[in-house]
């Protein structure tokens, strides 16, 4: 028996560990150590994408050491195909996130620990079969997101305006403490949301225990579901952007150093839509198909509104920020449509989301870090000195507008066939209709900072990609497209589980054949 | 070889030369050797389809060969593929044979670039023939549409080639976002069919309501994609690429992938006879209103954009008439003699450093070979007898005749007057006439350039005589007999030449083209869909994020606020004085007895 998957989260735990004994004037030997933690673990997801047998299907590479027996709570951790595809996404984001903080300054040391310390959180979500213990990998991973911003952020000013302008006085909004503490504290609500939902299932489950496998297997009476999968959807919802409750993320996001956007909106937000798939899909299937259409009207609303307020942005972050709430909402819709190809999609959707905005974060660093500016009204023309900045935007952009070739465009065609083939065909149309909007904010930002006459004055002489900055545009853009091509090469795994859980679930195969031709 | 394998290699060559031109950043930073490698690529897609094309002649069948592209459970959800038929064959010849000739074209018409820009053009063309050729070769709709985004993405990056030039860029986001526009009518189609029957093929038989939405919804599209009314706006503005990009996408190929489409999707189209009626006046319209604006642009380039459009027009409504096999071979000759019109002009363009008609004038002298090309391509436009654009239009305005149609072949007639006045006047104030300052010091272009533009003139001459070839392979069925539309047809086309010597010759002016020229400059078209873009999209996304920043978020703030205010009056009851508390535990006793006694 191998223990890959506790080799992959503890690869940079123990990594972080290692830098406590590393003294801070070692820079070299600090970032090294960062990446060999990192690199272990993007190697031991590969190898578990190897190892997963795809025929067999299920969860598998399964470790159980028991922790508290008498409550139920074990160590146990499997993986399933949604599993192997993220835990892919999470190894190479860490990797390009580790890479584009190479030239962090300030309180690097303790910068890196907190870094690993939350993917190994990450990690741990992925691939926990036991419900505690997916909670408090869950914890591990967003509460460093508070230093994180907090230290290591950027503030600026957001004028008082509006019918709750006396609220500015308490708060500097737009700082970066304003963003990390509202980001925390948006979280934690929702974290509460969770232990509320968490405990009552196990208080019903009749066996007392916080394992998943029994819980899936266990029928909930009605009520209690009904007041789980709602405490689970907006729980979990928060951390992934869902409408009202997505404010946390323009804001967090803007004023969140590269690496931290980077692998917030990579990976973080997945977190949360991977919670609300695998807890409230799964565990409680009767509540959440009678709430999937409220699930579905919600994602709709993120998807346009959060383009719309992307459309609207000054500044290069928020618009990105906003487009996770956006395609954020297009996972959620995948969720809601509770059949094989929209699963498919809102899975896959995560993992190009995560890729792309990954690239999106890692080239506006390399950006604001020359220019020492984020408003695209100030810039123009960049691609006459930075071309190869210019080329992998382009491509970002274009994942993120769902063009074919790109994994963007596998995702979103996937989850507007789930949508469409649903009981509520009509989603589809507004997604489409996002995918639109999202195409005009790209391109206007992509030619406004770009495009025109060569830069003059302060701009004249912007560098390009050095050769250390390479690596992690060149990694997550040929993924991209890779992905874009040959969908397979994730897809297969993603399907199998996708296929195990809707099998297991008797409602919601009624509720897809209720269409399929 | 199998006839699958070479179509894919067809469709492959063009893109290994884009990936290594990607890759290997040297070969397209020194310029030079990315023209090499993009036209190798081409030129192995060319082989090879001639190759399938010889396969065909010796009776070679129809070969499909798919590969499942995303699996759901144990079935296929896409496939991905080949199909190699009678429509497929001729249009990769189509399409390979004037990319190589524009690929060659450019190698001396971009010389003057800096090598960086010349190695990233080059790239790009090797990426569009990658893309147009899965259009082409595409077994399903699902693969169609991908291919359609690609060559739109390419065109995007062809238009904003001279991406420096503020109007070049604009015009390039506009072009995507028109046809990203438009194109949102295919994915809905696509989705619609998928629900519907499964699959993304076109031989699958939906009820007649259902083909009538994928049709209806495809059709938006190609209006997007082949600049049909009120879409077509993109196109005159996306003449600010390079003229060979002109000639090879918003010309020849990429604009008619929307007729390719309809050509494809004919068994679905051919359940839906109302979105068939639209098509046709559709088309018509567009026929007509882009020939009269043709007539008076002062640019050389916008003349021959508005003139697509207007051809495209003509096949269009020759699908609408449910005549498929007509409107593909009007793509076939006319991909011919505009990418040949377009070259040609690219050569006087490159002489005279000017695309204005005006910097023109009496080239005939200077440039015989350029003059040449043009004329033979203008003739075939014009639609003069024996020219290859004549066959195609008289089938075309045939496929109308007699059907109910009258008003739509009228039309399109006097249409096909005004093509070849409009045709006459370019030519007239391009090769005749008095030179200007700038032509005086014009000369022919090099053999690099007049080279292509010769090989491109035999087909624009002789490719009429291919129709009966062509039907076959389609299995179409196609006679020339002497009838009504020939006679007009050709009455037409000579007497606009005529119209066009007597009125240009002297240097006069198109009758009508005071209010023409207001229509053009007023645009009320492009003005409809400015203000939609800013009152009804960027308007909305600035409302929403006012809304999002100042309710929602301050909702959030006020939650946090009053927290803290809470917690600050609440803390008041804290005094701390014993006395405070006491006097709270008797009237905390009093309330619990009341409440005691009460029950």
């Amino acid at each position: 028996m191998s223990h890959l998957l506790a080799i992959t989260i503890a690869a940079p735990a123990i990594a972080g560990a290692l830098l406590l004994l590393v003294p801070s004037s070692a820079r070299l030997a600090m970032r090294v150590v960062s990446l060999i933690g990192a690199v272990i673990s993007l190697v031991t997801a590969i190898l578990v994408a190897t190892q997963y047998d795809r025929a067999q299907g299920g969860l598998q590479l399964l470790e159980t050491v028991p922790l508290v027996p008498s409550l139920g709570i074990h160590l146990k951790l499997a993986v399933d195909g949604w599993g192997v595809a993220l835990l892919l996404l999470t190894g190479i984001i860490i990797v390009a996130g580790v890479l584009a903080s190479w030239t962090v300054a300030r309180r690097d040391k303790e910068f890196f620990l907190l870094l690993l310390v939350l993917v190994a959180g990450v990690f741990g979500v992925f691939v926990a079969q036991d419900l505690f213990i997916f909670f408090l990998f869950y914890e591990i991973a967003v509460l460093p997101m508070y230093l994180l911003i907090g230290i290591w952020g950027a503030s600026h000013k957001v004028p008082a305006e509006g019918p709750f302008t006396f609220t500015w006085k308490r708060f500097d909004v737009g700082s970066k403490e304003y963003a990390a503490m509202k980001l925390t504290l948006m979280l934690l609500v929702g974290s509460a949301a969770i232990l509320v939902a968490m405990f009552l299932l196990w208080a019903n489950s009749g066996a007392r225990t916080f394992d998943m496998q029994v819980l899936e297997q266990t029928k909930f009476p009605i009520a209690v579901q009904h007041v789980v999968f709602p405490l689970v959807w907006l729980g979990f919802g928060t951390l992934a952007g869902v409408f009202p409750f997505h404010t946390w993320s323009p804001d967090g996001h803007a004023s969140a150093p590269t690496a931290v956007s980077m692998l917030h909106a990579g990976v973080l937000m997945k977190l949360g839509a991977f919670g609300v798939l695998r807890i409230g899909m799964v565990l409680v299937p009767d509540a959440a198909a009678w709430w999937a259409p409220i699930v579905g009207a919600v994602a709709i609303v993120n998807v346009l509104y959060g383009a719309l307020c992307a459309a609207s942005q000054k500044d290069l972050k928020y618009i990105i920020a906003y487009s996770s709430v956006s395609h954020m909402g297009v996972v959620m819709l995948g969720i809601a449509t509770m059949n094989a190809a929209g699963w498919n999609g809102a899975v896959y959707q995560m993992v190009a989301h995560g890729i792309m905005t990954g690239l999106f974060f890692a080239l506006v660093g390399l950006v604001y870090e020359r220019a020492h500016t984020r408003a695209i009204a100030k810039m123009g023309g960049f691609a006459h000195t930075m071309p190869v900045v210019a080329g992998f935007f382009t491509l970002a952009c274009l994942s993120s507008l769902g063009l074919p070739g790109t994994a963007g465009f596998v995702a979103e065609f996937m989850v507007f066939a789930g949508a469409a083939k649903g009981s509520n065909w009509w989603w589809a149309v507004p997604g489409v209709l996002g995918a639109f909007v999202t195409a005009v904010y790209v391109l206007r930002a992509c030619k406004a900072i770009f495009w025109g006459p060569p830069p003059q004055g302060e701009f004249a002489h912007l560098e390009d990609v050095r050769r250390t900055e390479w690596a992690a545009p060149l990694v997550l853009g040929t993924l991209l497209v890779v992905f874009g091509f040959w969908p397979r090469l994730l897809l297969d795994f993603i399907d199998v589980a996708s296929q195990g859980y809707l099998g297991r679930l008797p409602v919601v195969v009624a509720l897809a054949q209720v269409v399929s031709p | 070889m199998s006839p699958s394998n070479l179509a894919i290699i067809a469709t492959v060559a063009p893109a290994v030369a884009a990936l290594l031109l990607l890759v290997v950043a040297p070969l397209r930073h020194k310029g030079a050797p990315a023209a090499w490698v993009t036209l190798l690529g081409s030129l192995v897609s060319l082989g090879s389809a001639i190759m399938l094309l010889l396969g065909r002649v010796d009776g070679g069948a129809d070969v499909r060969v798919t590969t499942p592209w995303i699996q759901e459970g144990s079935r296929a959800m896409a496939e991905i593929g080949v199909l190699i038929d009678g429509v497929s064959v001729p249009m990769l010849i189509i399409v390979c044979l004037v990319a190589l000739c524009v690929q060659l074209f450019s190698v001396a018409y971009m010389h003057d670039e800096p090598p960086r820009a010349y190695g990233r053009y080059f790239t790009l063309h090797a990426m569009f023939l990658f893309s147009m050729n899965i259009v082409v070769v595409s077994p399903n709709l699902l693969q169609l549409f991908a291919g359609w985004e690609l060559v739109g993405l390419t065109s995007y990056l062809l238009i904003g080639f001279y991406f420096a030039k503020p109007s070049a860029a604009q015009a390039a986001v506009k072009a995507f976002w028109m046809t990203k526009l438009a194109d949102m009518g295919f994915l809905f189609g696509l989705l619609v069919l998928f629900v519907a029957t499964g699959s993304f093929e076109w031989t699958s038989t939906p009820s007649a309501q259902v083909a009538t939405w994928v049709t209806a919804l495809l059709f938006v599209a190609v209006i997007g994609k082949s600049a049909q009314f009120p879409l077509h706006i993109w196109l005159p503005d996306a003449m600010e690429g390079p003229t060979p990009v002109s000639a090879l996408l918003h010309a020849a190929t990429m604009v008619a992938a929307g007729v390719f489409l309809v050509v494809r999707a004919d068994p679905l189209f051919a359940q839906a006879p109302e979105t068939r009626e639209v098509m046709l006046w559709v088309g018509t319209v567009t026929a007509v209103f882009a020939a009269g604006l043709a007539l008076v642009q002062k640019d050389i380039k916008k003349v021959l954009a508005f003139s697509t459009a207007s051809q495209l027009g003509y096949m269009v409504a020759a699908l609408g008439a449910g005549q498929a096999f007509a409107g593909f071979f009007h793509l076939g000759t006319h991909a011919f003699f505009k990418a040949l019109l377009f070259l040609a002009a690219g050569s006087v363009i490159h002489a005279v450093h000017s695309n204005s008609l005006e910097d023109m004038g009496g080239l005939r002298k200077k440039m015989p070979l350029t003059t040449a090309a043009f004329v033979i391509g203008a003739l075939s436009l014009a639609g003069v007898p024996g020219f290859a654009g004549f066959f195609s239009k008289d089938l075309v305005l045939g496929s109308l005749e007699g059907k109910g149609h009258w008003i739509p072949w009228t039309l399109l007639m006097g249409s096909a007057f005004l093509t070849a006045f409009y045709m006459g006047r370019v030519v007239i104030k391009a090769f005749w006439g008095n030179e200007s300052e700038k032509s005086s010091h014009a000369h022919e272009s090099g053999l690099a350039m007049t080279g292509p533009l010769m090989v491109l003139a035999i087909p624009s001459l002789a490719s009429g005589f291919l129709g009966g070839w062509l039907a076959s392979q389609v299995k179409a069925e196609y006679h020339v007999h002497l009838g009504l539309t020939p006679i007009v047809a050709s009455s037409m086309a000579i007497l606009g030449i005529v119209a066009a010597v007597v009125v240009f010759g002297r240097g006069g002016k198109a009758p009508f083209a005071g209010v023409l020229e207001k229509l053009d400059t007023f645009s009320l078209v492009d003005r409809t869909w400015a203000s939609g873009y800013r009152i009804g999209l960027l308007g909305i996304a600035s409302l929403a994020g006012w809304i999002d920043r100042y309710l929602i978020d301050g909702l959030m703030n006020f939650t946090g606020w009053a927290t803290l205010e809470g917690g600050a009056s609440a803390r008041k009851l804290q005094t701390g004085l014993v006395r405070d508390y006491a006097l709270m535990v008797v009237v905390g006793v009093v309330v619990l007895v009341l409440i005691g006694v009460l029950r």
